[in-house]
């Protein structure tokens, strides 16, 4: 099949992107499974088992059931920002999927060759970054317009959080940028598969490796940085007003963008798709990659189980006295070893 | 394509400008100079500069306008009642420099002659990473330094201007002439430094605290 004509083109992206779609959907679905599972186990508790064999039809019960909510909408919120956070959170959660490659190239009889990635370009890394960024929004306004003090200090702590652990997070991938000296994400990807797929980037980058995690868990607001919606105290933070399909938006949203940080480590640090026996069987690829991508949501769920929450002033010391060091040392360290060595 | 995508960007662009300008609640202004600056990141990546279009998300919309909107949610601004107009005269010469700015993009237009280049225009390496960071460390270095030592000197005058306690000393208490602050001040920080000032305002001003004068009411 011809790849290089337009229309051709389009159809394959088209299919690309409802492909990937889907798959997010569905990882994400799935995730919210096994953390309630995995954390119920954690705590000497079952979990959610009756809907479908070991519960794996719950998700769909859990979103029917959201979806019939009413939607309410508190009096005197600003309706029109009101309704625009979620969509912001969402579509920036979802849009950062576009440059990661699933797998290799992958040879399919009669369709023949391509890659298992929507799009690739030269700044991939930093439209991660950027889409992130811009994802602040999202909670920022949604706990401004609900005009209620919980969800305004729910969005307000979330803001300052997000930015300062987007500095740290973006810094800890200089390391990764110097050693591969690009920024496209297919091509850092294809740079690790040597030694039989096993030249992973995080045998030369530990530190940021630990400090990309760190500031990955709070960008993303999940214990234990989970200020924005730290129950005790802020009942919900910046979703307490939302309900129904607006609230599932929220909540897809934190867990795409889980799921979207874990890829992001999975392509940078652990060799994306590569593994023992890629170059022999290309689909292998795709089940290395989504085998780390889950070691990384469980690492979540896990740590979700096992640590309390930070109290804010701790968060921010950390971040910005701790992180912000630690990670331009890395930064330093690399340089410095990369000019004597080559 | 191109064209349709242009189009479509440089509307968003021109109406969420004008709606940034139109707005009186300062929060819709600052979403709409996001979606500007959106909007212009997507003409960069039209005009083949996608280091630039991500810089311009990342530094403008994902940080500096952050910044604004924590600190319009934070002080949340009343409604103002419209204000009184003032510099009239600002309206006119809007109107004629308006003018100059249609007449001047109708000269390019139509009196210059786009010239052919062998390169398609859409594929180029100027806007690339690579090449944007060899000319930054190389032939742009003398600039690009000063440019950031320009920013670590803003940063610290911000800072040294947030810092209002080195105008005065700590333990020092101002005692404004004849008038009295509507603040009481602080009698357990109240120190041997004593400030005498002759009306409230400029009280105020030592203190740090916000004053308005009451002159239209009468006092």
């Amino acid at each position: 099949m011809d790849f290089n004509n337009p229309y051709i083109h389009s159809v394959v992206l088209i299919v690309a992107i409802s492909v990937a779609f889907l798959t997010i959907m569905l990882l994400c679905a799935f995730t919210v499974l096994l953390e309630r599972r995995v954390l119920a186990f954690i705590q000497g508790r079952l979990g959610p088992n009756r809907v479908g064999y070991f519960g794996v039809l719950q998700p769909f019960a859990d979103f029917i059931k959201t979806m019939m909510k009413e939607d309410l909408n508190p009096d005197q919120s600003t309706k029109f920002v009101f309704m625009l956070a979620p969509m912001i959170a969402i579509v920036t959660a979802i849009m950062a999927i576009a440059v990661y490659p699933f797998g290799p190239l992958i040879n399919l009889p009669y369709l023949g060759t391509f890659p298992l990635r929507i799009a690739q370009f030269d700044v991939a890394l930093l439209y991660v970054l950027g889409v992130t960024s811009v994802g602040v929004y999202g909670i920022a306004l949604a706990g401004w317009s609900s005009n209620n003090k919980y969800s305004l200090m729910g969005g307000l702590r979330s803001a300052a959080q997000m930015i300062s652990y987007e500095l740290a997070l973006g810094l800890s991938l200089i390391g990764i940028i110097l050693i591969c000296g690009t920024l496209d994400i297919y091509a850092i990807v294809q740079q690790q598969s040597g030694w039989y797929g096993l030249q992973w980037n995080i045998l030369y980058q530990p530190l940021a490796f630990i400090l990309y995690l760190i500031a990955a868990i709070a960008e993303t607001n999940r214990v234990p940085f989970d200020l924005p919606e730290a129950e005790t105290e802020l009942v919900a933070g910046f979703h307490t007003e939302y309900s129904s399909i607006k609230f599932l938006l929220f909540f897809n949203a934190e867990y795409i963008n889980m799921i979207t940080v874990s890829m992001l480590a999975t392509s940078l640090f652990l060799g994306g798709w590569n593994g023992p026996g890629v170059a022999q069987f290309p689909l292998l690829g795709v089940l290395y990659f989504f085998a780390k991508v889950v070691f990384f949501l469980f690492f979540y769920v896990w740590l979700r189980g096992t640590l309390p929450r930070f109290r804010f002033d701790q968060l921010m010391d950390f971040g910005w006295k701790f992180l912000l060091p630690v990670a331009i040392l890395n930064i330093v360290l690399t340089a410095t070893v990369l000019f004597f060595v080559g | 394509m191109t064209t349709i995508l242009f189009i479509l960007f440089a509307g968003l662009a021109i109406g969420c400008a004008i709606a940034m300008v139109s707005q009186s609640n300062p929060l819709y202004s600052a979403i709409s100079l996001i979606g500007v600056f959106v909007a212009l990141a997507s003409l960069y990546v039209t005009l083949a500069a996608p280091f630039i279009a991500a810089v311009q998300v990342i530094v403008y919309a994902g940080a500096i306008m952050v910044l604004v909107i924590f600190v319009i949610m934070l002080l949340n601004v009343e409604h103002e009642e419209p204000r009184r107009k003032r510099l009239r005269f600002l309206v006119p010469a809007a109107i004629g420099m308006a003018a100059v700015l249609i007449g001047e993009t109708a000269f390019i237009l139509y009196s210059v002659q786009a010239t052919e280049s062998g390169v398609p225009r859409t594929v180029s390496n100027v806007g690339l990473t690579q090449s944007i960071g060899v000319g930054l460390f190389t032939q742009y270095l003398l600039p690009f330094e000063i440019t950031s030592v320009l920013l670590l000197m803003a940063i610290v005058g911000a800072m040294s201007l947030a810092r209002r306690n080195t105008i005065l000393s700590s333990t020092a208490r101002v005692v404004p002439g004849a008038q009295v602050l509507a603040m009481d001040i602080d009698p357990a920080r109240a120190g041997k430094e004593t400030v005498e000032t002759e009306t409230t305002a400029e009280a105020a001003h030592l203190l740090g605290v916000e004053f308005h004068s009451n002159q239209e009411n009468g006092e």
